[in-house]
């Protein structure tokens, strides 16, 4: 007899135990389904934002961030001499092109005397802008500017129309005079906060907004290498050693560090106790089940079953259960990881483009891998009892029963 | 250690260089220093630093260190040393200063007023504000913009919960149901004695109530293990001084409110479903 077979009629004698007792073995699909599901999504956090992240910046097609420390653009000092900065970097055969981005914070007067708090990005230099243009056009002048659609909402506001920006760019108590903006477009940034409201801008007017606070500065100077991101940092600092570059994927090694490690190290915590708790309690489903079918493995031991045969069956039993219960996990899981995400994203200062839950191949591979250790793993001590059944004193307790 | 009160303060991003103190550290500013910068930089009482604006250590001055205290914990920054030096705010502004900015021009962040009476702290917010319009003034329980991130993390933890809490019901239901079909022979013989359903249902009642609280209590002391363990461990890895787990008498009620009803929830329905069977047949199995 081969293994698939013996595997085959293993099964069906399994599946025929639990659909016996249909309530009880819905019960642990159910319960497995539910543990299985959490199981999921914290697999999912475990990445999620730094997968996310990492789309996120390749997206904007920069591959080289420029900061004047190794902190994180818009926490550190700002970059001055932008535009001698700019051009060295531009300059070097390791870039493709440089574009210099302030971040400057105001507020913009809407209709009937409302402000709304704005959040201004100025650019300068060749590359592409850090926004996608929605309707209307690009900027191409001082003055011009383009809104995310949440001030043009806001404000009722269409491409060619006057916003009155009042910048708070640090400088002190002093009030700043307002600059008058015409609105060329509507775009899309890729970095905006949920609900926050973006305007993008040349570098000249956002240091013009500033009330002109000396030669242009800057936070970051985004990079589009030309062919290789680790080269193209290693020219930037040989020719810049003062400043602090960085390829997308050391900014994420920093992020990580950092801000990411609380959600991998509670999706750690929780998927260990997950799994401890779907041990324990298949273990306990199965030991009980086996315990009350004890005389029936006997009889069928007596009737010519081998050891290995019943042992299987009930490997066969749990495998069944996690099983089903793993397969339904998977539905509930991307249910469940859509309304943690919702939940997750009211934090502030969270990009709304950011997700924390983030489906991944090898995600899946290691849920599933997980839940066939945990099936196996359940099975053992209910597989030694049936292993060790001595069957005519257990026959002979039934009958005497 | 305790430090002056009169210390401001405030996380600046500094070049250090550290120099032996001397006979002159008297003279030099005082300054009291975190204890994440004491370590990354092997400073005591009594070093001196030397502090600059900027990283090219322009306009650097010394500072002498007078105490080394444990920084606030803050979430927002967990993971990130917290490399932080504190001024008395006249040393801070004098060393800050730009060239063009006049002394006693200088913008601050904020004032930290403490009130006689600190009912009248909203009050004195309209008050000031009416008077101030360029000052933004408002009591310290309203100045929690902080709190947005833990508001959320509540609610996915409490999320979390109750998704934790409806696959343990399901099990403890599957648990339930198989051990009173293991009683199903007894039953049916108290059945058979002329005991009412009723009475075997509060039996079984009673029963769920005890093996519930039992369970609740060993998970309560499970907790209150595992509660060092986890902030032990979280405290260590991200040297913080936070606390990440904290069991208060509210969180205990509230698991035991939600175990020991649901435990004998499930058993009176596990049991339900058993006592409507027939006496004959249960006592016959």
């Amino acid at each position: 007899m081969t293994i698939w077979s013996t595997t085959h009629r293993a099964m069906a004698m399994a599946w025929r135990s639990l659909i016996r007792q249909p309530t009880r073995a819905s019960l642990g699909v159910l319960g497995v389904a539910a543990v299985g599901a959490l199981l999921l999504d914290m697999l999912l956090l475990s990445q999620g934002l730094i997968v996310s992240m990492r789309d996120l910046l390749a997206r904007t097609g920069y591959d080289v961030r420029v900061t004047a420390t190794e902190d994180l653009p818009r926490n550190g000092p700002r970059l001055h001499d932008v535009q001698t900065t700019l051009a060295t970097i531009a300059g070097l055969p390791a870039v493709r092109s440089a574009l210099a981005l302030r971040f400057v914070d105001g507020a913009v007067d809407l209709a009937a005397g409302m402000t709304v708090d704005v959040s201004l990005e100025g650019v300068t230099g060749q590359a592409p802008h850090p926004w996608t243009v929605l309707r209307g056009r690009d900027i191409h002048d001082s003055g011009e500017i383009v809104v995310n659609d949440s001030i043009a909402t806001a404000s009722g506001i269409a491409p060619g129309a006057e916003l009155l920006l009042r910048a708070d760019c640090g400088a002190g108590a002093e009030s700043l005079p307002p600059s008058r903006l015409r609105v060329v477009g509507v775009a899309e940034f890729p970095f905006e906060l949920a609900n926050e409201n973006t305007i993008g801008t040349t570098l000249d007017t956002a240091t013009a907004a500033c009330g002109s606070d000396g030669p242009e500065q800057a936070n970051v100077i985004l990079v589009t290498s030309a062919d290789d991101p680790d080269a193209a940092v290693k020219a930037i600092r040989a020719a810049r050693p003062d400043l602090g570059a960085a390829t997308n994927e050391q900014v994420l090694g920093r992020v990580e560090q950092t801000g990411f490690t609380y959600f991998r190290q509670i999706s750690s915590v929780l998927t260990t106790i997950t799994l401890s708790f779907a041990l324990l309690l298949i273990a306990v489903l199965l030991t009980v089940s086996v315990n009350q079918r004890l005389g029936e493995i006997a009889a069928l031991r007596a009737l010519g079953f081998s050891r290995s045969r019943v042992v299987a069956d009930v490997l066969c039993e749990s495998a069944l259960i996690v099983g089903s219960g793993g397969l339904l996990s998977l539905p509930i899981g991307a249910v469940l990881a859509a309304f943690l995400d919702r939940i997750l994203k009211r934090m502030p200062g969270i990009p709304s483009e950011l997700h924390f839950f983030v489906f991944q191949p090898s995600a899946l591979e290691l849920h599933l891998a997980l839940l066939a250790a945990t099936a196996l793993v359940a099975a053992l001590y209910p597989m030694h009892i049936v292993a060790r059944l001595p069957i005519a004193s257990t026959l002979r307790d039934q009958i005497a029963e | 250690m305790k430090l002056p009160s009169a210390l401001v303060a405030c996380a600046l991003t500094l070049p250090l260089t550290t120099t032996i103190a001397d006979a002159q550290s008297s003279t030099r500013p005082p300054v009291a220093i975190s204890r994440h910068l004491a370590e990354a930089r092997h400073l005591s009482i009594g070093s001196t630093i030397r502090l600059s604006t900027d990283h090219a250590g322009t306009q650097a001055r010394d500072f002498t260190i007078v105490g080394i205290y444990e920084p606030t914990p803050n979430p927002a920054r967990l993971g990130t040393p917290d490399l932080e030096v504190r001024f008395h705010l006249p040393d801070l502004l004098d060393f800050t200063r730009a060239p063009a900015t006049l002394p006693g021009a200088e913008p601050i962040s904020g004032i930290n007023v403490a009130l006689t009476d600190p009912a009248d702290a909203r009050a004195f917010a309209r008050d000031v504000n009416a008077r101030l319009p360029a000052i933004d003034a408002r009591p310290a329980s309203e100045a929690t913009s902080n709190a947005g991130p833990f508001l959320v993390l509540r609610r996915f933890h409490l999320a979390i919960a109750a998704v934790t809490i409806g696959a343990a019901t399901v099990f403890l239901l599957a648990l339930t149901i198989m051990l009173v079909d293991e009683r199903r022979e007894t039953v049916g013989v108290l059945r058979l004695i002329g005991l009412p359903v009723r009475r075997i249902l509060v039996q079984v009642l009673l029963e769920g109530v005890m093996v519930a609280a039992a369970g609740a209590v060993f998970g309560l002391v499970l907790s209150f293990a595992s509660e060092r363990l986890i902030n032990g461990f979280f405290q260590w890895r991200y040297d913080t001084a936070l606390v990440f787990v904290r069991i208060t008498p509210d969180v205990a009620m509230t698991c035991v409110a939600i175990a020991v009803p649901l435990g004998a929830a499930a058993t009176v329905i596990a049991s339900w479903a058993l006592l409507r069977r027939n006496a004959l047949r249960l006592a016959r199995r």
